[in-house]
């Protein structure tokens, strides 16, 4: 008998059921019974064309800011990785900082930068560019900015950690070979590096799916993601068609995980595999 | 300089950017935000601290937070120790469960809670909000942690026991001290989870608001120079705080090389 028992987990897994896995039931639950079993508020999601549309606008900038974030976050990863190892904690530590600033006060902060009377604006009046301030807050180009520069630490720190179980002696052998530092880059360091990026860009697509912060103080009215919806119906007390929202959204992360898993597996090589 | 390292900087400076304009904004002292300020003061520094809304949502965001990390951070450690004896099976399903939350959408999860809390009356509680709050934690404590547990080794922990210790204190004396470190830097990670916790904090709490929901119900209706002085703080804490959880996980994963 040591304390190292199995029975330890169970403070954890009483938290984990009734904060978590109860609550999203509930969700289930309150989405699909009014008090009998009933489909009316997915049909009305949809049914309609509002509501569909954004859906398919959650959905694009959700692509949209996981593969901005990829083409940033990649070269900033592969360029802590190539520098000498004791340089590497900094420069990481550079990119942890803002990821863990709170989100409202970076959302805050774009406000600040980019309003009529804001940092740009300034500067571009100062400099004679323009005439007049412009329209920047408020519009979609705010929020996918904002979207980019709060999610693209994960990015990087997530294509790092992928990046550093690569084997550079694989890279090493291929120059050996003969292969120019271009060449070695494509066909030995960017395949095994696939993994992280696949899992960096569906976790930056999901959490994107949840946004609703920066959309309601960044964007427009026609900026709204499903998050935004889920969170004024809430406060309509609509709360079946709030949770049968929330469930579209469940659905959409579980679809993206399992297609993700599919081509990873069909695709990928696994730096952990071994072989190339 | 090379073109990588130009490259790299203008990245960084994308993510410092808005941060760092914050900061001598905060100590403006125009009645409207404008950049560069006009006048300087401490004006909204002192409207944010004498301002009892304002302190009371931040104590009590203070309070959930410093909760909601405790029981986070033990019973993630606990789990830590009591999935090494598992099972591989059981082991993925739990660890599984443990950091789902940081997958799903948290409105979700908020909606959840709060109808979880409408059935039982428990909705406008600090302590629904601060479990709430410890299990979106829970994740992040079980994955730092469990990264330093599974780099020590269990046979500290068996000589411990067949020298005599209880099993108690053989955790205490071989197991704990070389992943107290992580078990901090999990602590800090966690707290600063649920003191920028929004959308539960949202739907839960009717009339005690926390310091998110205060900024966010003052930033849908006008941009508050107050809030200038509050992110600043933000900003101050938060780097000091993962200075200080990023070397002691430095220093877990030194240790334990």
């Amino acid at each position: 008998m040591t304390l190292s028992q199995k029975w330890t987990v169970l403070p954890a897994l009483a938290l984990a059921l009734v904060m978590f896995a109860v609550p999203v039931a509930l969700v289930l639950r309150e989405a699909l019974f009014d008090p009998g079993w009933t489909l009316v508020h997915f049909e009305r999601f949809f049914g309609r064309p509002v509501f569909q549309n954004v859906f398919r606008n959650t959905l694009m900038v959700a692509g949209i800011v996981a593969t901005a974030c990829l083409l940033i976050g990649y070269p900033m990863a592969l360029y802590i990785v190539t520098r000498p190892a004791r340089w590497r904690p900094l420069l990481l530590f550079l990119v942890l900082v803002p990821m863990w600033m709170s989100i409202l006060v970076r959302t805050y902060a774009w406000m600040v930068v980019l309003g009529r009377e804001g940092v740009i604006n300034h500067a571009l009046l100062a400099l004679g560019l323009i005439e007049a301030p412009l329209q920047m807050l408020y519009t979609s180009g705010a929020v996918y900015v904002a979207m980019v520069q709060i999610l693209l630490p994960i990015m990087v720190v997530t294509c790092y950690s992928a990046m550093t179980e690569i084997d550079m002696g694989l890279i090493r052998a291929a120059r050996v070979c003969g292969a120019g530092p271009v060449r070695a880059f494509r066909q030995v360091f960017l395949p095994l590096s696939l993994e992280g990026v696949l899992t960096g860009w569906s976790v930056i697509f999901i959490l994107s799916l949840g946004f609703f912060i920066v959309p309601a103080l960044l964007g427009g009215r026609r900026d709204a993601l499903l998050g935004n919806m889920i969170v004024t119906q809430v406060a309509q007390t609509n709360w079946g068609f709030a949770a049968a929202m929330a469930i579209v959204l469940l659905a959409a992360t579980i679809v993206l995980l399992a297609l993700v898993r599919l081509l990873a597996a069909r695709f990928i090589h696994s730096p952990r595999e071994g072989g190339v | 300089m090379r073109l990588s390292t130009i490259l790299f900087a203008m990245g960084v400076l994308l993510l410092f950017f808005p941060i760092l304009v914050v900061v001598p904004m905060s100590f403006s002292a125009d009645r409207f935000l404008g950049f560069p300020p006009r006048t300087w003061g401490l004006t909204w520094y002192r409207a944010y601290f004498s301002d009892p809304v304002w302190m009371a949502a931040t104590f009590r965001s203070l309070r959930i937070a410093l909760f909601a990390s405790t029981i986070a951070t033990l019973a993630g450690l606990l789990s830590v120790i009591g999935l090494g004896r598992m099972g591989p099976r059981w082991r993925a399903g739990l660890t599984g469960l443990f950091i789902a939350p940081a997958i799903v959408p948290n409105v979700i999860i908020a909606l959840g809670v709060f109808i979880l809390a409408l059935t039982f009356g428990a909705t406008d509680s600090v302590v629904t909000l601060t479990l709430a709050h410890a299990a979106l934690a829970l994740p992040f404590v079980v994955m730092i942690v469990g990264a330093a547990y599974r780099q020590v080794d269990p046979n500290l922990e068996r000589a411990a026991r067949v020298c005599g210790a209880g099993p108690v204190r053989a955790f205490m004396a071989a197991t704990l001290p070389p992943i107290l470190p992580a078990v901090v830097a999990a602590a800090i990670f966690a707290f600063f989870i649920s003191f920028d916790e929004l959308v539960v904090a949202l739907f839960l709490m009717g009339g005690a608001e926390t310091l998110p929901v205060r900024i966010w119900n003052d930033l849908r209706f006008e941009i508050n120079p107050t809030i200038a002085a509050i992110s600043a703080f933000f900003v101050v804490i938060t780097t000091i705080a993962m200075a200080i959880a990023e070397l002691l996980r430095l220093r877990t994963q030194k240790r334990l090389r």
